[in-house]
């Protein structure tokens, strides 16, 4: 039997649920008046200002890159290149996340990507409780 | 309300001051646009300064006990790269109201090194593991948007720093003052893909300000030399789906030139000149655009064309623009204001636009979230 201890995973990112089993989803913010979506769960709705309680929904976890851009100068001590993407999700969220495991030229518009949760690089906050966080994937590479 | 006028307007030349303030730096820029107006300190009611980096240690009463505590009026204001337009914005909204005649507006800054916008400190650093949050990238990515649309080339985004740097080597008070012809831009090193180095905006400190009265004090001080507000706007980013997981530079200034447009009662087809903010070279291209320069996906048409440069029928940043006059947050949205000052008045030299009786300062104040201002600015007539 898994046992769920204090250093049960924590999320990585504003997007990731990490459920009472420590299954990670999408998790996304709806309005109940205007149905503009997000993954900031804010007080009041962003686009039409409705305080109309926003519905939390499961986003997908399949998507098209939008757009994206090879990064080959960051910040001391990070690896490059690799690419940044901004992904509309299947249900309507954006989501913008790192893209691995694809040739950087070989990057399109409109290409279909997966999300794949992964241990956001062995990173743990002051506990030691792990972090889960997300890269997408090209769609079809991991079954 | 009364009309508001520009009436002093100057800079000090932006490079790398390491052992000056910058509020040394904020005092030297309004000596300099108090001479050009023929006014003192004692004759300013109010203080308006803007930074980013250096707002919250008072950059206006630090300036004031270097030129003179007079114990004027005084607002700090930080609104990223807009921060130095704001400041001007409330000096005009000061100055219309009816409670002041004299307004000194300035922005100053002392950049930090290095590539801006680091790692936050609550849960694991984003960077590379959620995409990028680095300025370079975020520009790159909105710069796909229009590539992937309309078939922007590398090449079209690199002209704009070409074009640019030519426009700095006329410039005695810009950062960098060097040719760089397209094999050269696009030969410097990759940053993010569109952007190479010599296509993103360069750290250095600057200052520059303006003094802003009403119009029974430009009467009084003569109306040759000043410039009418015509048009201000700032507003902050509208809701659009994306954001904020994309940056949109597009929807906040087209909200910002649309209601300075409609208080000016013109359009883009009235410009003489354009100084916008090119803190990235994708971002001219896009406000190409969003500022009516041409039609929706026409910008890489508009650039190749070389209207856009000194000398052709809508020139663009001729006073080397952010990329090569170089972008000392605060001061840009001032010495944008500034710029257009100079040549309406007909006195740059070499860069002059010929005839300029129009024209108009853009700048985008970006980090995370944005802010936008549109100021058009119009010779006086006596």
């Amino acid at each position: 039997m898994a046992t769920d201890s204090i250093l049960k995973p924590r999320s990585g990112h504003k997007a990731i649920r990490v459920g009472d089993g420590g299954t990670p989803s999408i998790e996304g913010f709806r309005c109940n008046v205007c149905g503009a979506a997000t993954c900031d769960k804010t007080m009041a709705c962003r686009n039409c200002g409705s305080r109309d309680a926003l519905t939390s929904f499961r986003g997908a976890e399949t998507g098209k890159v939008f757009t994206w851009t090879v990064v080959h100068r960051s910040y001391p001590g990070i690896k490059v290149p690799f690419v940044s993407a901004i992904v509309d999700l299947d249900d309507g969220l954006a989501l913008k996340g790192t893209l691995r495991n694809v040739d950087p030229g070989a990057v399109r518009p409109g290409m279909p990507v997966r999300v794949i949760f992964d241990d956001a690089g062995g990173a743990c906050d002051s506990e030691g409780a792990p972090y889960v966080g997300f890269h997408f994937e090209p769609e079809g590479i991991s079954a | 309300m009364s009309d508001a006028f520009i009436v002093g307007a100057d800079m000090i030349k932006f490079g790398r001051y390491p052992d000056r303030t910058p509020f040394e730096l904020a005092a030297e820029a309004a000596l300099l646009a108090l001479d050009d107006a023929g006014l003192s300190i004692r004759d300013v009611q109010a203080v308006y300064a803007g930074s980013t980096f250096n707002s919250a240690s008072m950059v206006a009463q630090r300036m004031l006990q270097l030129i003179g505590q007079t114990g004027a009026d005084c607002v700090n204001v930080s609104n990223a790269c807009a921060a130095g337009a704001t400041a001007v914005r409330q000096a005009i909204l000061a100055v219309k109201s009816g409670e002041y005649d004299v307004v000194l507006a300035v922005g100053a800054e002392k950049n930090p090194r290095g590539l801006m916008g680091g790692p936050r400190t609550e849960g694991p650093p984003p960077e590379s593991l959620f995409g990028s949050v680095a300025p370079p990238s975020i520009f790159a990515e909105a710069g796909m948007v229009h590539a992937n649309r309309y078939g922007t080339t590398i090449e079209q985004f690199a002209q704009v720093a070409v074009k640019n740097h030519h426009h700095a080597t006329l410039n005695p008070k810009a950062a960098y003052r060097t040719e760089t012809p397209l094999e050269e831009v696009l030969a410097s090193e990759m940053i993010a893909w569109p952007l190479t180095k010599l296509m993103c905006s360069p750290n250095v400190d600057g200052a520059a300000a303006v003094i802003v009265v009403s119009e029974k004090k430009a009467r009084e001080l003569g109306l040759t030399r000043a410039v009418r507000i015509r048009g201000s706007a700032l507003v902050s980013d509208p809701y659009e789906p994306r954001s904020p997981e994309l940056f949109d530079p597009n929807t906040v200034t087209r909200l910002a030139a649309s209601k300075a447009y409609a208080m000016a009662g013109i359009g883009p087809e009235d410009l003489d000149m354009v100084e916008l903010h090119d803190c990235f070279a994708t971002a001219e291209l896009l406000h190409y655009e969003n500022l009516g320069l041409c039609a929706d996906g026409q910008a890489g048409r508009l650039i190749d064309s070389g209207d856009t440069a000194l000398g052709g029928r809508i020139p663009v940043n001729v006073s080397g623009g952010l990329l090569a006059k170089g972008h000392p947050i605060g001061a840009t949205g001032v010495a944008n204001i500034v710029e257009i000052v100079y040549h309406l008045r007909g006195e740059v030299g070499a860069r002059q636009v010929a005839g300029a009786r129009i024209g108009l300062a853009h700048v985008l104040g970006f980090a995370g979230v944005s802010a936008s201002a549109v100021h058009i600015l119009e010779k006086a007539r006596a």
